[in-house]
């Protein structure tokens, strides 16, 4: 009985550490929060799934661990024991068929949710920005006022180019590629796009936190795809005017 | 080289696709080696672009899936007491198919005038067209996968007639052998993915040589319609990737629990399911494109996790009440456990279209991948090699060895793939030969490079095993752990027709009930047992 109980304390204080250690972390296991009100619906659900996870693993690993532990052959026992015959337990076998089927109907349908509003375009947005990707660069372009941003050639130790978007207004970004299939991505904003040669891919981010944020092509396109990349400033709406007046030059 | 028996091309395809396992492990060396700092040191972007397209296609296509095709041709025939496969002759020719594609595959990336072949392994136009790579190295690759996808029908065409037809008495599909049934699945799924990827690729090679324009917008062609049909291969793949190696740990848990599989008839159907599943899921890699329908793809991928979790608690529930030996064929079992829940559980994560706006193309992917292919297959590869090792040479490969490749791989393989979750998530993008310093991807990345040379610290262990144990050829007996399935009923090595008698087969393991003919259940053993 003491065997057991000392047992039973040595794995209770390993499911506390284990667990202890787990919820210390930022709960968002290093994602970034979302600086942009579509990135923060992604960001919700990112928890929502990460704590999921969580719980399978601790489940299963458990159930493993169990096993292993309490199932082991013993000193005394050689290759000509055998454990328990049973082949079968259909009841246990619906059950554990019908709780995954449970857990992933309703990851589903939030997932579906949160595509719906992170993807909505808004009819009516307060700035336009057409995004042209090209080996290896952006061409950034307000046209409703008449402004351009165009990246040096990419290569090493050569800056990409800035971007202003002013902070808790709507921009619409139609992206788009002149030659090979680029990609879109500012991983604050928990978002990336495909720069599509003869496409133009739409979306909306509207910022919510005032920061710098790196930008890369997040699609293979060649030789300095590494090296392709933007930075995109949010600040308040009255230094974006500034910014747009002064023709896009960097401050 | 001429030879058309089932054993002899069976080791011949293993030995050629570990082969290829070392070529493409020192390519990821020389990729992690540039990735430990800042700055570009080794090797120049060009070259690094060819390393990961090479390593790409060399782990995908030259080794993984010929190696289950390997083991697939060793053991078929034996598990279902056949004394060679039903076309033995098309088995020789599929194994030169993929012997002369990979010499081709590795001619393309480092024999072609314009440097190797730098288009990721997934080759998608316009990149890989011929504006932007020129030369014969795409052409050489083309031609080599394409050999490859045909080698692999053959192969698939074969495994399917022999398991139809070819069972012995008692045999019936409902006592198949686990990894028999997981490659027959398999092999349905090339024969359903390889030809749209064929065509695939004869139109990309029209395209390059003869002016096709299929797939360049300037010419009125999509390269979305080639992402379609990549990815019709693409996806079936990888679980042709992970089937028979599902296969292998199903068949070395229950020996080493001396327990029969719990839900073998559940197990079937979960496999069934995961093949018909995956052919409707391919899309999931193309939500970020815009132009598909996501949910719908995303509802097929969400599926395709039960099935998958339901096997996990057919492995649990044979350990469960077990007497659990922790051979090392057992360790890598567990090892693949261990790992490839973790890949399931990140899968499912980019299963939900919204999260994979931001996990796609990033160092999360890359990680999950891997935790599904090196942590499951591989390990799975390992579990086959000291499990079917005595088999087919008549000699143990060694326990103590064989423990500490295990740990070094266990150890080094998370050590290099955990801190690719974290830096993916910071939002590293895949295929980068460089990073600029203060994004917080330095530590992350120093640490998997570290990893990547004790996982290769554990791969060399294994040779060194390899080499020692065939030189003291400590003899294994017929049946060294206990086995179920009937391979463990003839010799080690089987004789050229592999069997000169057969147990009577009354359940799905044969070897077993031939010793503990007391546990039998079902109809008594003086009856004569019907032709299947």
């Amino acid at each position: 009985m003491r065997g057991r109980a000392s047992r039973v304390t040595v794995i209770a204080a390993a499911v506390t550490v284990v667990m202890a250690s787990v919820t210390s972390c930022s709960s968002s296991f290093g994602m970034p929060r979302g600086s942009t009100e579509q990135g923060e619906e992604i960001f919700d659900l990112w928890q929502i799934f990460f704590w999921a996870g969580i719980a399978v693993a601790v489940l299963v690993y458990g159930l493993i661990a169990w096993s292993l532990i309490r199932y082991r052959r013993r000193r005394r026992e050689s290759d000509a024991d055998l454990g328990l015959q049973f082949h079968a337990n259909v009841p246990l076998e619906i059950i554990y068929t019908a709780i995954p089927v449970v857990i992933v109907i309703v990851l589903f349908t939030l997932s579906f949710g949160t595509e719906d509003r992170a993807s909505s375009v808004s009819p009516t947005p307060d700035v336009v920005l057409r995004a042209e990707a090209f080996s290896w660069g952006w061409r950034f372009g307000f046209p409703d006022e008449g402004v351009e941003v165009v990246s040096e050639p990419s290569a090493e130790g050569v800056p990409g180019p800035e971007i202003l978007l002013p902070l808790g207004r709507t921009t619409r970004i139609e992206l788009t590629s002149n030659d090979v299939v680029h990609a879109f991505w500012v991983a604050d904003f928990l978002y990336k796009r495909d720069a599509i040669p003869g496409r133009v891919n739409v979306f909306d981010v509207t910022p919510t936190e005032m920061g710098t944020y790196h930008g890369v092509c997040s699609e293979f396109c060649g030789i300095h795809h590494a090296y392709m990349t933007f930075t995109v400033r949010v600040v308040d709406q009255s230094e974006f005017d500034t910014w747009i007046a002064r023709g896009a030059a960097a401050a | 080289m001429t030879t058309t028996d089932h054993k002899k091309l069976g080791i011949m395809y293993c030995v050629t696709a570990f082969t290829f396992f070392l070529i493409g492990g020192a390519l990821a060396g020389a990729m992690r080696a540039e990735l430990a700092d800042t700055g570009s040191q080794l090797v120049g972007a060009q070259s690094y672009n060819t390393l990961f397209t090479v390593h790409g296609i060399i782990m995908i296509f030259l080794f993984v899936a010929p190696f289950g095709v390997g083991l697939a041709n060793y053991l078929v025939p034996l598990q279902i007491g056949a004394p060679d496969m039903a076309f033995p002759r098309l088995n020789a020719m599929g194994y030169w198919f993929f012997a002369g594609g990979g010499l081709l595959v590795l001619l393309s990336s480092f024999a072609s005038d314009a440097g190797g072949v730098a288009t990721g392994w997934y080759l998608y136009p316009p990149l890989s067209g011929p504006r932007y790579s020129p030369g014969v190295g795409p052409d050489l690759l083309i031609l080599g996968l394409a050999l490859v996808a045909i080698s692999t029908v053959m192969s698939g065409v074969n495994v399917i007639t022999t398991t139809f037809l070819m069972r012995a008495p008692g045999m019936t599909m409902w006592r198949l052998p686990v990894f028999t049934w997981n490659v027959v699945v398999t092999a349905i799924l090339g024969l359903v993915a390889f030809p749209p990827a064929v065509a695939a690729f004869v139109l990309l090679l029209f395209d390059r040589r003869l002016a096709g324009q299929a797939f360049d917008p300037l010419g009125g062609g999509d390269p979305i319609v080639y992402q379609h049909l990549f990815w019709f291969l693409g996806h079936p793949e990888v679980y042709i990737l992970i089937l028979p190696f599902f296969g292998v740990i199903t068949e070395t848990i229950p020996v080493f629990s001396r327990k029969p599989l719990f839900g073998y008839t559940g197990f079937i159907l979960a496999t069934l399911a995961i093949g018909a599943l995956s052919t409707g899921v391919w899309a999931h890699h193309m939500f970020t494109t815009g132009v598909v329908d996501n949910p719908f793809f995303s509802a097929m991928t969400f599926t395709i996790a039960v099935p998958t979790g339901v096997k996990f608690f057919n492995w649990i529930g044979t350990m469960w009440g077990g007497k659990l030996s922790f051979r090392v064929p057992m360790l890598f079992s567990i090892g693949f456990l261990l790992n490839f829940l973790i890949g399931g559980i990140t899968g499912v994560m980019l299963a939900s279209a919204p999260l994979d706006f931001q996990l796609a193309d990033s160092y999360f992917l890359v990680s999950h991948f891997h935790y599904t292919m090196m942590g499951g297959s591989v390990f799975g590869i390992f579990a086959a090699i000291y499990f079917w090792w005595p088999k087919a040479f008549g000699y143990m490969l060694s326990e103590r060895f064989g423990r500490a490749v295990f740990a070094l791989m266990l150890v080094g393989f998370n050590l290099t793939f955990w801190p690719q979750f974290v830096v993916g998530l910071r939002g590293m993008p895949r295929r980068i030969v460089d990073y600029a310093p203060g994004l917080g991807w330095d530590t992350p990345n120093l640490v998997s490079s570290l990893g990547a040379l004790v996982l290769s610290a554990g791969v060399l262990l294994f040779l060194v095993d390899a080499f020692t144990s065939r030189r003291r050829r400590t003899p294994a007996g017929d049946d060294p752990w206990g086995g179920f399935s009937l391979e463990w009923a003839t010799t080690s090595p089987p004789p050229e027709h592999n069997f000169s008698s057969l147990p009577r087969i009354r359940s799905e393991r044969p070897a077993f009930d031939m010793r503990h003919p007391e546990l039998v259940s079902g109809p008594p053993a003086t009856a004569s047992e019907p032709p299947a």
